[in-house]
């Protein structure tokens, strides 16, 4: 990979919220232009932190990237804040969804193109437009957010974003809680988002097999370190990550403690 | 028996209009509360502010009354821009009760800089409509009503359908719903901050400034202004904090309910309930109805 195809890269970045708590250690990793890649992990691991210290985030919560670089688009995002990146192409669909609760699902779309100019016609076009990826929005528009089921909330999320017009989308935990079919739906439309409008994907999931199955590369991390990382493919035909992240085995029922006790000899636990 | 009914119709009205000036002030605090879950406790003091520096610039200037409104009203509008930058962004991150005690010591700011600037004498306020009842209604319906009374009605009127359509239908209204709603949520998707709070509290400024005008044309524009304010605390708890037609509405209540109070049953309190009957209305409303009348609930899915 060159630089120029990636419109992420991120080279190890150290991230501490604080001052005093060190969430990332050693994070690098790369978005080539046009692929969804997934940041596989489990509850802890920096995934979120690593997604905000991108969309920049992290301030917001007193977290601080305290080494190493990001550069999206070939540019550094060292001095950006939230706005600007939606305004250079980068949205964040935050963990937990996070919809606007009191207003209505069509108002909650419209609200992602605030950082955009455009007239009420424009805004009507890009509505329709969007409608015809969320489907099941389209019936609810009118309904007020906080009172629609979970996937429509996740749906909302990434509808929202879309309107802002990104070339990258950050997308954290988009599956949390949701039934194995809406996974499944939720999915489905964001490959169609990647494949149809281009748009770049990094993925924060636990769900690691539905996850890799619809990225093309995969990260993951533990503790705040890449622990992990190849073609979607080679991730899941990997033994390790069979074993500690797909629960399946060779040998047989591991226990996850055991593994855990085994990895602990190579690599030091932070908390 | 016409005549009670007359009576108490008087009081009732009158009680119900005075009430539209506690409105008026209530509308300051919601609007901040609205965007950044704070009560402003230097509300009080923007009134007083904006309504001497309006006062100064006619009286000591002589510069015209339309002219005066629109200076001070744009003078708002800088101490708007100027919390922002000054208070606001560098608390950004703190926690809310941070915000709370800075809009305290801002309040003193405001209190000391409008006393340096204008002196601290009582100031009349004349807006040329009399605190006296209108012959018209006095005639044909047998009613007392202050044509101040009025205006003031009619003023809480227009601002609320102005507000209400701002942020119904603009594009900065939706922001600032968005940012009430899910601040942290907002910036992810590029709707800035800080545009939304230096329009709430612009916002804030003009209408502390119109509620100074009507109190200072009643009262005199004086220090007793800045705890005046303090009277919409009542109103906003029965309101609820965060809903524009719940300060209205809550205002009327307590207008109405004082003034009927104070008249039927202050004698045997020796009067001058109007003082408290408001704050026990508001602890009924805080052990019944926490929320309000018009609160926004906290809806959550089950």
């Amino acid at each position: 990979m060159s630089t120029s195809t990636n419109i992420l890269d991120i080279k190890n970045i150290e991230v501490m919220y604080d001052n005093v708590i060190l969430a990332l250690h050693d994070v690098s990793l790369k978005v080539p232009k046009g692929k969804v890649v997934a940041l596989l992990g489990a509850n802890g691991a920096g995934k979120s932190t690593t997604l905000k210290a991108v969309s920049t985030m992290l301030a917001s919560e007193r977290g601080k990237v305290t080494k190493g670089s990001i550069d999206y688009d070939g540019t550094s995002i060292d001095k950006q804040n939230p706005s600007q990146m939606v305004g250079l192409g980068m949205v964040q669909v935050l963990e937990g969804r996070r919809c606007f609760g009191h207003l209505t699902v069509e108002e909650n779309i419209i609200s992602g193109a605030y950082s955009r100019k455009l007239s009420k016609g424009d805004i009507n076009q890009e509505l329709e437009k969007i409608y015809t990826y969320f489907i099941r929005l389209k019936e609810r528009r009118k309904s007020q957010a906080a009172f629609t089921s979970g996937g429509e909330q996740q749906m909302i999320a990434v509808a929202r974003a879309m309107m802002a017009k990104p070339k990258m989308l950050l997308l954290d935990e988009p599956t949390m809680g949701l039934a194995p079919q809406l996974v499944a739906e939720i999915f489905n439309i964001v490959k169609e988002l990647n494949q149809k409008e281009g748009v770049s994907i990094l993925l924060a999931e636990q769900n690691t097999n539905v996850a890799l199955k619809n990225s093309d590369y995969g990260y993951i991390i533990e503790t705040g370190r890449v622990m992990l990382d190849g073609t979607a493919k080679s991730l899941l035909s990997n033994d390790q990550v069979k074993e500690l992240y797909l629960g399946i085995s060779k040998k047989g029922r591991k226990n996850f403690r055991d593994v855990l006790k085994e990895e602990s000899l190579t690599k030091k636990k932070i908390n | 028996m016409v005549d009670e009914l007359l009576f108490f119709m008087e009081v009732l009205v009158g009680g119900l209009l005075a009430g539209t000036m506690y409105s008026l002030v209530a509308l300051g605090f919601v609007l901040i509360f609205k965007a950044s879950a704070t009560f402003n406790f230097s509300q009080g003091a923007m009134v007083f502010f904006s309504v001497l520096a309006f006062c100064g610039f006619m009286q000591d200037f002589n510069i015209p009354f339309v002219l005066a409104f629109i200076l001070a009203a744009f003078l708002m509008v800088v101490v708007g821009l100027c919390t922002e930058r000054f208070v606001l962004r560098p608390l950004m991150n703190a926690s809310e009760d941070t915000v709370l005690m800075a809009t305290i010591g801002l309040g003193y700011v405001l209190e000391g800089l409008a006393q340096a600037a204008w002196g601290v004498e009582v100031r009349r306020l004349d807006l040329g409509i009399g605190d006296f009842p209108v012959p018209w209604i006095a005639d044909n319906l047998k009613l007392f009503i202050s044509a101040l009374d009025i205006t003031a009605g009619l003023v809480a009127a227009i601002m609320i359908i102005g507000l209400f359509l701002l942020f119904k239908y603009t594009k900065i209204g939706l922001g600032l719903r968005a940012v009430a709603d899910d601040a942290g949520a907002a910036s992810s998707i590029g709707i800035p901050l800080k545009h939304i709070m230096l329009l709430v509290w612009s916002a804030a400024g003009v209408v502390a400034l119109v509620a100074g005008c009507m109190w200072g044309a009643r009262a005199g524009v004086q220090f007793a202004l800045v705890d005046l304010a303090l009277k919409a605390l009542p109103v906003l708890i029965i309101g609820g904090f965060s809903s524009i037609p719940g300060a209205i509405i809550g205002g009327l209540i307590i207008g109405a309910v004082e003034k009927v109070l104070e008249v039927y049953i202050g004698p045997f309190f020796g009067g001058a309930i109007e003082g408290w009957a408001p704050y026990v209305l508001a602890i009924f409303f805080l052990l019944y109805r926490p929320e309000g009348l018009f609160g926004e609930k906290i809806i959550r899915r089950v």
